[in-house]
């Protein structure tokens, strides 16, 4: 069963539509990364996964419960929904966390330390919260985030705030956490900091679901043939051809090599070159914002 | 539920509108006992301290008291929209029913606390006057702050008693239409300026004689009118509940 799976999720204020039928899933141990521009509903859709606001249409189930309808569904759940996460600033660190742990029925207080511990905030966590750093705040509010041992972790912007050791830690954090089995959705702006270890990224433009990259698997080959413009026109045609498009004076695509250079070669296409490249996420994405 | 309504009274008690209100409640009896205009205004020279108690609620019960009671109320959940905790408390596997009656409970004790404040001041200010029997009245019962002759301390306690307790079950319906109003806005000046506006706009409703005894604003003098305390205090809990339920309603499909 998906961690995490999203039903045509959409949200409109008015008649003004932020979000419209963006469905996904994320299976347990998977993280996966929402990209895109800001205005893009990112933020509306983390809130709408998270229980926080409610759909115009669609559902939201976490572990086969439905987010809107279950409060308990949320016991699965671990989220920041802020940068900084926001907490009781006339308590310490240490407090927040105990409230965080009745709330989510926690009750061994040494899991307090160990999440302390592991966000590397030990050394702060009897100090009041009003005298945390940005950076400080942003790791107490995963440390809240993970203490009840959620099976689902929604970060809206995890990194935002943390300087590089904070970044490090995170990252850090969400692959162990994933290698655990936790599912990870994150928002970010910094596609290429997670695409070394998310496995899906989707790309979201003007409310909806552009397209979902699944990273890892995708072979992508760049060609220098001629005339361009017709041999990408071939290549969009070709059923072993996924995705095709123009970069730099050459075409990048993902599909079948062989049936690819048979095709060009029948038509009478002249290749000059034709080899593998490493997938570029932040050229893909800023291809699919740019037409979205 | 119980260390839920426990933490909601602490944080209540954090709110720099709840601190200042009962600041105030304990102080202005200090400045009522000093007030030398105070023959002019209510007709009265203090003879006991029992009068000082009663003159504070009578004063503080106005205004200030309902407009004290309904910025704490609005600022229970507005402060926690403003800082951003209230994302956090919704994000645990809590039903917001739960959370909503937790702070709508803290809110309705509030006026009562208030009042105690008031009514300690009162005493503590009221100590150089004395606080035996006297000649003359609390000004909440017989014959006004004149009285009708001597009264005792018992019986002076007892009305000035059952006076805060009527006043502060005045108040809950404006806690709870304040809650209410910060529930749809998600802000505490505006939750709190349209509990105000309700109360005012009420108020001009005497205009019309067959609503008048529904009216929410004809009981904010209950306190001096203990007879009519059986409709009153049906109509308070009525209007009370009715806030609370529509409180609940709005916040269980509230967009955050």
């Amino acid at each position: 069963m998906e961690a995490l799976r999203l039903e045509g999720i959409g949200k409109r204020y008015g008649r003004k539509p932020i979000l419209e039928g963006v469905s996904l899933t994320v299976r347990p141990g998977e993280v996966y990364a929402l990209a895109g521009p800001n205005g893009s509903g990112k933020t509306t859709l983390i809130r709408l996964v998270t229980g926080l606001a409610f759909p115009s249409q669609g559902r939201a189930l976490i572990l086969g419960e439905d987010v809107h309808k279950t409060p308990a569904a949320r016991r699965h759940l671990g989220a920041v929904v802020e940068a900084p996460a926001a907490f009781y600033p006339y308590l310490t660190g240490r407090e927040n966390l105990r409230l965080s742990a009745y709330l989510t029925g926690v009750k061994e207080e040494a899991r307090i330390a160990e999440v302390l511990a592991r966000l590397g905030l030990l050394a702060v966590a009897d100090q009041k919260v009003e005298s945390y750093s940005l950076g400080q705040r942003q790791r107490l509010g995963l440390a809240a985030a993970i203490l009840h041992r959620p099976k689902v972790l929604v970060l809206d912007e995890p990194t935002s705030g943390l300087d590089p050791e904070g970044v490090d830690l995170v990252h850090g954090l969400l692959r162990e956490l994933a290698r655990e089995g936790v599912a990870v959705l994150l928002s970010t702006h910094h596609l290429q900091e997670v695409s070394r270890y998310a496995h899906k990224v989707g790309i979201l433009g003007g409310g909806r679901l552009l397209d979902e990259v699944a990273l890892g698997s995708r072979e992508v080959y760049r060609l220098e043939a001629h005339p361009l413009e017709g041999a990408l026109a071939l290549l969009r045609a070709l059923p072993q051809v996924a995705s095709a498009r123009i970069q730099n004076g050459a075409i990048l695509f993902e599909g079948e090599r062989e049936a690819v250079l048979k095709a060009l070669l029948n038509e009478g296409y002249r290749v000059e070159a034709l080899y593998p490249q490493g997938f570029d996420l932040m050229a893909y994405y800023q291809e699919r914002v740019k037409h979205a | 539920m119980l260390r839920l309504f426990l933490f909601e009274l602490f944080k209540l008690f954090r709110l720099r509108s709840a601190r200042l209100g009962l600041l105030s409640a304990f102080l202005l009896p200090f400045l009522w006992a000093l007030a030398p205009g105070l023959k002019e205004v209510y007709g009265l020279v203090l003879a006991s301290g029992w009068q000082v108690v009663s003159l504070s609620l009578l004063a503080g019960m106005e205004f200030l008291f309902p407009f004290l009671v309904v910025m704490a109320a609005s600022e229970a959940l507005g402060s926690e929209v403003a800082q951003g905790t209230l994302k956090s408390l919704l994000l645990r596997p809590l039903p917001r029913t739960l959370l909503l009656l937790a702070k709508l409970l803290a809110v309705l004790l509030y006026p009562f606390v208030l009042l105690s404040a008031s009514f300690l001041g009162g005493l503590l200010a009221g100590l150089p006057h004395g606080l035996g029997p006297f000649y003359g009245g609390t000004g909440l019962g017989e014959g006004g702050f004149a009285g009708a002759g001597l009264l005792t301390p018992d019986r002076a306690l007892l009305e000035l008693l059952r006076a805060h307790l009527l006043a502060g079950a005045v108040l809950t319906p404006l806690a709870s239409l304040a809650l209410l109003y910060a529930t749809l806005f998600l802000s505490t000046a505006a939750g709190a300026l349209a509990a105000v506006a309700t109360l005012l706009l009420m108020r001009l409703l005497v205009a019309f004689p067959a609503l008048t005894p529904f009216l929410l604003t004809t009981y904010l003098d209950l306190h001096l009118r203990p007879q009519a305390a059986g409709l009153g205090l049906s109509l308070l809990f009525i209007y009370t509940a009715g806030f609370a339920l529509l409180a609940v309603l709005i916040f269980r499909r509230k967009d955050l």
